[in-house]
C-alpha cells in the first residue's frame, strides 16, 4: 500500500518490477478503480451465463442404480398411520400426549428402538460472540417454565451390516397440538421409508427418525434434540430443572419411557427433513428444497445433487428453489437477458464451439434464483429446521414436498406416498453407499436454478474485481498525502540537502496514525451501537418504530460522547503542521478497514460481503469533501456531489433496507420499524451479518460522511 | 518551569494510561470463560498453555513425572511457582485468577522495564548526538519520549493483552527476556545474566541474545556508528586553533564516549551467567531428581521444541511443513529450519554491532517468526521494543501496510480456523495462508526496520560529514 513512498527516494535508481507495476497501478488509480468496479457488477449479472450443470462428484453415492423397493404394502401401513392421526385430530379431547404415544406405538411395533426428548422451548438470544465459539459454549438456559415443554419421538433402526458409528437422520416436524394432513402425509411418507428399513438387509448406518414436536417452532425442537444428542447435560442446570418439572408430570407412560434414557446412534451422514403441504392450486407435484443454515452455510452440493437426480429421473417430480419472485418480471433484465442471448448468438455464428449464450427466459430465472439465494445466504437466518444440523458439521436438507392430496382421493393419496417414499429411500439408499463424510463436492457455492451452480472460484471473481480498487485508492491517496505535502515538496527544492528538512520531515511515515486513531474510535462506536438492542429489548410494550427511533438517538448520544471522552477526533486538527491532506488520509484509512472489513465478511458469508460490497465500495471510492466540490464550479465536480450524497444516502443501512423493500414489494405499508423487525430477527439469530452492519458498515458509512463534510 | 509542568503532565498522562490498561486486562480476566480465549492456537500454544501447566502441576502432586503423558512442556521451575497458584480457586471467581493476576504484574514489571531501558537508550542517543554536534536531532528526540511509547504500545497491543487474559505463560517469559535487556543496557552483569539464564531456561530461543548482550556490555547501549565518532576525533585533532577553546570543552565534557570494548564487564558478565546457570540447573536437577533426571528434562522440553513434535496447527509455518514432510527427511528439515536461525546471526552481529539492542530486537523477530511454537505473546514482545526506536524508525517504508497487514492477519486467522475446525467448510490450507501472511508481514517488518534504521545511520553521517566541511570552511 505504500509503494509509492519509494518514488521520492530514488527516482533515478532502477526499480523493481514489482514496485514498478505497483506504482503504475497507483498512479493510474482512478481509471482502474472505475474499470474495477465496473468490471464487478458486470461479472455479478453475468454469473448466471456462467453457472455450470451439477454433477454427482462422490463415485460411491451410485443414485438411482437400485430399484426402488418400496411398495405397496409399506403405503398401505403408512395410510393406516396418515388416517389414524387425522383420527386423532378429530377427537376433541385429544392430548398432545396422545399422537406421540400413537407415533411411538407404531414405531415399536416395526422393532425401532423408541424414545421420548422432553425439551423447553428457549427464547432466542444474542451471543455476539456465537459464531467464534463452538456450539456447546452458548447454551444459557434460563427461564424455564415447566408447564410448557416440547416432546420429541425418536425411533432408531440398528443397521444390520454397520457397527453403530454412523447414523442418517430423518426429521418430520409436526405440531403436537394441531396435526394437518400435509404434517401427517409427511409421518406417513417418513414411516412408510422406515418400516421398509427395518426390513431391508442393505442397511449399514443407523437410521434415526426424529418426529419433531413443532409446538413451538420447528427449528427450536431440532435444535434442542441435536443438542442432547451432541452436549449432555451431566450435572447442573439441565438436571435441577428436570427435577424440578417431575413433580408437575402425570403421565406415568412418557415418564417410564423418558427414564430409559435418550438414545443414541452414530455420527451422522446426513439429515433430511420431509414436510408436505397443500397446494391445491398447483398441477403437479413438486419439491422444493431449502439448504441454507445459519450464515450462509450450505451442506455438501452432492446432496442436493442426489435429490435432484433421483426426483427428477426416477420420480418424475418437479424441483423448485426459492425465486425471487419480482425480478421474474423486470423489464431491464429481460432485455440484458435478450442482449446476452444475441451476443451468445452471435458468439455462435463466428465460432461454433463458443457456447455461452443461454435464453434471455432462463437468463432471467437464474438471475431470480441467484438473487434469491443471496438474499438468504446474507440473511444468515437457516431456511428450516436443517440449519440446526449445520451446527454440528451434519449436511442436511429440507425438501418440501407439494401436493394437491386431498383426503377423501385415496388412490391419489396412495401415489403420492408412493413416490415421495420412494424418493427418500433412494436418497437414503445413496448416503449409505458413503464411506466417508460428504467431503467430495462443494461446500461453497450458490445455485442458479436446481441443477445449476457457481462454485467458489466463479463467484469470487465478481467480488475479487469489485474491492481491488480498494487498496489501490487506498495506496494512491496514501501516497499522494505524504508526497504531495506542500511544505515539505517546497522545502525539499530549495535546499535540499540542510539539516533542518531533513529532520523536518521524520515521521511522514507516522502521520496516518491520527487518522487510524479517528477509525478505530468510530469502529469502537459500532461495537457500542451493536450492543445498543439488547437494552433497549428490555424495555416493556415498545412499538417497533419506537425502538427504532430510541435506537437511533442513542446511538447519535453515544457517538457524541465517545468524542467528548476521546478527545474529539472530529474536530482534532494537527496544530503543529496544517493539514490540507488530512481528508486524504482519512479517506485512505477508511477505504483500507472497509477493505479488511469486507474480505473477512465474504470468508464468513460471502453474501452479505457482495451486498455490502455493492453498497460500500462506490460510497468509500467517491467520498470527496464538498467543500472542494463547491468552491471549483464545474459541471464535474457538481455531479461528484450529487452521486456522493445519493450513494451516502443508499450507504446507510435503514434507507438501503427500505429502498429495497420499497423496489421489490412495493411502497404500501412501509415503516421505519419494519428495518427494526427485520435487524431483530438477524440479532435473534446471531447472525454474522448483524455484526458486519454495526462493526463494518455503518463505521464505514459514519466515516465516509464525515470525509465528505470535512472542513478542509 | 513550562516544561517541568508539560514533563509532569506527560508523567500522569503516562501513568493514567497504564492503569487503564490494567484495568481493562482486569475486565477481561472477570469475563474470561465467555471469551475462551485459553483455548486459541494463537494464543496458547503446547509450551506456553497455562491448562498444560496445571496437568503437569496435577501429575507432580499425585509423584508422577509432570512429563508423563506428553502434557506439560515447560520448565519444572514454573510449575514449582505458578502450579500452586492454578490449584488454588476463589468461590465465585474464574478459574486460574490468581495466576492471572500473576500475568498482569508481570505485563505491568515488563512495561517498566521498558520504559526504563528506553530512557537509557535515550540518553546514549542524546550523549551521542550531542557529541557528533548534532544538537537538532537531540532536541528531535525530546519530543518523543521512546520509553513511554514503547512501553505503552507494550500495554495496550491487543497481541499482550490477549497473551495476558488467555492464560499462557509468555508473559512471564517477555519479563525475563525484557529483563536480561535491561540489566544488559544498565550495564547490571548479574541482573542480565539472570535474565538471560531464565529466558533461555523457560523458552531456548533467547539462548541466541547472548551475542547482543555481549556487545550491550562491552560497547554500551545503541549509538551511531563507530566510523562516525573516529571521523569526529580526526577532526578535532587536526582542529586549527582558532576555535579549539569550544572543542575542547566538547571533548571535556565526553570523555569517554563507548568506543573501547569494555571487557571488564563482559568477563563481569559470563562469570554470573555460569553462576546462575548452574543454580538453575542444580534447582532443576533437584526437582526433577526422581523422574529421570536432567536428562529427561532436556528431551522433553527443549527435545520438544526442536523436534516439533506436535502438529496441531499454531500460527507458525513449521507444524504443516512437518506434517506434510516424508519420515526419513524429518531429521534434515528441522536442522535446516533451525539453520534458518543460526545462519542470520552472525551477518547481523556485524552489520548492526554499533546497535546491540536494536540487534536484540532484530533476533527477537527472526526467532519468533521462525519458532517451532510462536504465539501471539511473542510478536506483542517484539512490537513493544519496536516503539524504542521510534526516534531512529521515524521514516520507516510500509508502515501503514504493515499496520493493516497485521491487523487483517490477526483476524482473519481466527475466522479460517473456525472454518476449518468448526465449520468443516475450509481445510487446513485455509489456515495455513494465513499463518504464511503473518510470516510475511513479520519479514517485511524485519527487512523495513533494519533498512530504516540502516538509512538513518546514513543521514546521520551525511549530516556529519557536512557539518565536518561546514567547519572546515
Amino acid at each position: 500500500m505504500g509503494e509509492s513512498e519509494s518514488e521520492s527516494e530514488a527516482p533515478k535508481v532502477k526499480l523493481r518490477p514489482i514496485v514498478r507495476l505497483g506504482m503504475f497501478l497507483i498512479s493510474h488509480s482512478h481509471l482502474l478503480s472505475v474499470v474495477c468496479c465496473t468490471a464487478g457488477v458486470l461479472t455479478l449479472l453475468l454469473l448466471p451465463l456462467l453457472a455450470k450443470n451439477t454433477y454427482i462428484s462422490e463415485n460411491a453415492l451410485m443414485p438411482g442404480s437400485a430399484n426402488p423397493m418400496l411398495s405397496s404394502q409399506e403405503v398401505s401401513e403408512a395410510n393406516g398411520l396418515v388416517k389414524d392421526l387425522t383420527n386423532l385430530d378429530l377427537k376433541p379431547m385429544a392430548s398432545g400426549i396422545e399422537s406421540q404415544r400413537l407415533i411411538a406405538q407404531y414405531m415399536s411395533n416395526l422393532g425401532a428402538e423408541v424414545s421420548f426428548q422432553k425439551f423447553y422451548p428457549q427464547s432466542n438470544q444474542f451471543h455476539p460472540l456465537h459464531f467464534f465459539s463452538s456450539p456447546d459454549s452458548a447454551t444459557i438456559r434460563e427461564n424455564i417454565s415447566c408447564s410448557s415443554y416440547g416432546l420429541n419421538t425418536v425411533g432408531i433402526i440398528r443397521a444390520p451390516r454397520g457397527d453403530g458409528k454412523e447414523a442418517i437422520v430423518l426429521v418430520t416436524p409436526y405440531n403436537s397440538e394441531k396435526i394437518g394432513l400435509g404434517e401427517a402425509l409427511s409421518l406417513g411418507i417418513a414411516y412408510s421409508v422406515f418400516s421398509l428399513l427395518t426390513r431391508v438387509t442393505w442397511l449399514a448406518k443407523d437410521i434415526i427418525w426424529v418426529v419433531a414436536d413443532s409446538k413451538y417452532g420447528e427449528y427450536a425442537a431440532v435444535d434442542a434434540w441435536l443438542r442432547d444428542y451432541y452436549i449432555p447435560v451431566f450435572s447442573g442446570l439441565g438436571i435441577q430443572n428436570a427435577e424440578m418439572c417431575h413433580g408437575l408430570e402425570e403421565n406415568a407412560i412418557t415418564e417410564r419411557d423418558m427414564r430409559d434414557g435418550f438414545k443414541r446412534a452414530g455420527t451422522m451422514a446426513a439429515a433430511l427433513v420431509i414436510k408436505v403441504v397443500d397446494r391445491s392450486e398447483q398441477f403437479e407435484d413438486s419439491l422444493s428444497i431449502y439448504a441454507e443454515a445459519s450464515n450462509g452455510q450450505m451442506p455438501n452440493l452432492d446432496l442436493i445433487n442426489i435429490v435432484n437426480y433421483l426426483a427428477v429421473h426416477r420420480q418424475g417430480l418437479r424441483i423448485k428453489v426459492e425465486k425471487m419472485w419480482s425480478l421474474l418480471n423486470c423489464k431491464w433484465l429481460m432485455i440484458l437477458g435478450e442482449i446476452l442471448e444475441s451476443l451468445g448468438h452471435l458468439a455462435k455464428s463466428l465460432n461454433p464451439q463458443w457456447k455461452f449464450g443461454i435464453p434471455a427466459v432462463d437468463y432471467v430465472e437464474g438471475t431470480a434464483t441467484l438473487a434469491s439465494s443471496l438474499y438468504y445466504q446474507a440473511l444468515g437466518i437457516p431456511t428450516g429446521p436443517h440449519g440446526a444440523f449445520r451446527d454440528y458439521q451434519v449436511d442436511a436438507i429440507t425438501l418440501e414436498i407439494s401436493s394437491r392430496v386431498s383426503s377423501n382421493n385415496k388412490g391419489r393419496q396412495n401415489d403420492f406416498l408412493l413416490r415421495g417414499g420412494r424418493l427418500i429411500e433412494g436418497v437414503i439408499r445413496s448416503v449409505n453407499n458413503l464411506l466417508e463424510k460428504f467431503h467430495q463436492s462443494f461446500f461453497l457455492y450458490l445455485l442458479t436454478s436446481p441443477s445449476k451452480f457457481l462454485s467458489v472460484g466463479v463467484y469470487m471473481i465478481a467480488f475479487a474485481l469489485l474491492v481491488a480498487s480498494l487498496p489501490m485508492v487506498a495506496a494512491s491517496l496514501y501516497g499522494h498525502a505524504n508526497n504531495l505535502d506542500p511544505g515539505f515538496e517546497k522545502n525539499k527544492s530549495n535546499h535540499p540537502a540542510s539539516a533542518s528538512d531533513e529532520l523536518g520531515i521524520t515521521l511522514r511515515s507516522w502521520k496516518w496514525l491520527y487518522a487510524a486513531k479517528k477509525v478505530l474510535v468510530v469502529h469502537l462506536w459500532g461495537a457500542v451501537v451493536l450492543l445498543l438492542p439488547y437494552f433497549i429489548c428490555q424495555i416493556p410494550n415498545c412499538s417497533p418504530t419506537t425502538s427504532f427511533v430510541v435506537w437511533v438517538l442513542l446511538s447519535i448520544f453515544s457517538l457524541i460522547i465517545l468524542f467528548w471522552i476521546l478527545g474529539s477526533p472530529f474536530s482534532y486538527v494537527n496544530a503543529s503542521q496544517p493539514q490540507q491532506r488530512e481528508w486524504a488520509l482519512l479517506k485512505s484509512v477508511t477505504i483500507s478497514a472497509a477493505f479488511i472489513g469486507l474480505c473477512l465478511m465474504s470468508v464468513i458469508n460471502f453474501a452479505t460481503a457482495e451486498i455490502g460490497a455493492l453498497l460500500m465500495v462506490p460510497m468509500c471510492l467517491m467520498a470527496h469533501p464538498l467543500k472542494l466540490d463547491v468552491k471549483s464550479r464545474k459541471l464535474r465536480n457538481i455531479s461528484r456531489v450529487a452521486c456522493n450524497l445519493a450513494l451516502a444516502f443508499i450507504g446507510l443501512p435503514p434507507t438501503a433496507f427500505l429502498v429495497f423493500k420499497c423496489v421489490f414489494e412495493g411502497f404500501d405499508g412501509i415503516s421505519v420499524g419494519d428495518f427494526w423487525n427485520w435487524l431483530e430477527s438477524i440479532w435473534a439469530w446471531s447472525s454474522a451479518t448483524y455484526l458486519y452492519i454495526g462493526m463494518i458498515h455503518l463505521p464505514c458509512w459514519i466515516l465516509c460522511i464525515h470525509v465528505i463534510l470535512h472542513p478542509c | 518551569m513550562e516544561a517541568k509542568e508539560q514533563s509532569k503532565k506527560k508523567e500522569s498522562w503516562y501513568w493514567n494510561w497504564l492503569l487503564g490498561s490494567v484495568a481493562l486486562r482486569l475486565i477481561l480476566i472477570y469475563f474470561s470463560t465467555n471469551l475462551n480465549l485459553a483455548s486459541r492456537p494463537e494464543i496458547s500454544t503446547p509450551l506456553t498453555s497455562l491448562r498444560r501447566l496445571a496437568e503437569g502441576y496435577w501429575l507432580r502432586q499425585s509423584s508422577m513425572s509432570p512429563y508423563a503423558g506428553s502434557m506439560y512442556h515447560g520448565s519444572p521451575l514454573l510449575l514449582s511457582l505458578l502450579g500452586p497458584l492454578t490449584a488454588k480457586r476463589i468461590e465465585g471467581q474464574p478459574d486460574h485468577i490468581l495466576c492471572s493476576l500473576v500475568f498482569v504484574i508481570a505485563d505491568v514489571a515488563s512495561a517498566m522495564f521498558i520504559r526504563a531501558t528506553g530512557r537509557n537508550l535515550q540518553i546514549a542517543y542524546s550523549q551521542s548526538s550531542k557529541f557528533l554536534d548534532l544538537v537538532k536531532l537531540s532536541e528531535k528526540s525530546d519530543i518523543l519520549p521512546s520509553g513511554d511509547i514503547a512501553a505503552l504500545v507494550y500495554l495496550w497491543n491487543p497481541f499482550t493483552i490477549f497473551a495476558c487474559v488467555g492464560l499462557s505463560t509468555s508473559p512471564v517469559e517477555n519479563l525475563a527476556i525484557i529483563l536480561s535487556l535491561y540489566g544488559a543496557c544498565r550495564r547490571i552483569a548479574p541482573l542480565a545474566a539472570f535474565g538471560w539464564v531464565v529466558a533461555t531456561h523457560l523458552s531456548l530461543y533467547p539462548v541466541i541474545l547472548i551475542i547482543p548482550m555481549i556487545l550491550l556490555l562491552g560497547y554500551g547501549p545503541d549509538t551511531p556508528p563507530r566510523k562516525l565518532f573516529l571521523q569526529r576525533k580526526y577532526f578535532e585533532v587536526g582542529e586549527t586553533p582558532s576555535n579549539d577553546r569550544c572543542q575542547q570543552e566538547e571533548a571535556v565534557d565526553q570523555p569517554e564516549l563507548p568506543y573501547v570494548f569494555s571487557w571488564r564487564s563482559v568477563i563481569h558478565f559470563l562469570f554470573w551467567t555460569s553462576l546462575w546457570l548452574v543454580y538453575v540447573l542444580v534447582l532443576c536437577g533437584v526437582s526433577v531428581k526422581h523422574y529421570g533426571g536432567l536428562w529427561e528434562l532436556f528431551k522433553r522440553t527443549y527435545g520438544f521444541m526442536l523436534t516439533v513434535q506436535d502438529l496441531s496447527p499454531n500460527m507458525g509455518v513449521l507444524w504443516y511443513f512437518f506434517a506434510e514432510v516424508f519420515d526419513f527427511f524429518r531429521n534434515f528439515f528441522l536442522i535446516v529450519f533451525h539453520g534458518n536461525i543460526l545462519f542470520m546471526i552472525l551477518p547481523l552481529a556485524i552489520r548492526l554491532k554499533h546497535r546491540p539492542f536494536f540487534l536484540a530486537f532484530v533476533y527477537i523477530v527472526i526467532s519468533s517468526m521462525l519458532k517451532s511454537y510462536p504465539s501471539v505473546g511473542d510478536s506483542a514482545l517484539y512490537l513493544g521494543l519496536l516503539g524504542l526506536f521510534v526516534n531512529e524508525l521515524a521514516d520507516m517504508k510500509f508502515s501503514f501496510f504493515l499496520f493493516c497487514g497485521y491487523i487483517g492477519v490477526s483476524l482473519l486467522s481466527p475466522v479460517m480456523h473456525n472454518l476449518w475446525i468448526w465449520r468443516g467448510t475450509g481445510n487446513a490450507n485455509f489456515y495455513f495462508a494465513t499463518a504464511m501472511a503473518y510470516a510475511c508481514l513479520q519479514i517485511i517488518l524485519v527487512v523495513e526496520s533494519v533498512s530504516a534504521m540502516l538509512n538513518h545511520d546514513r543521514k546521520l553521517r551525511k549530516l556529519s560529514a557536512t557539518k565536518v566541511l561546514d567547519g572546515k570552511t
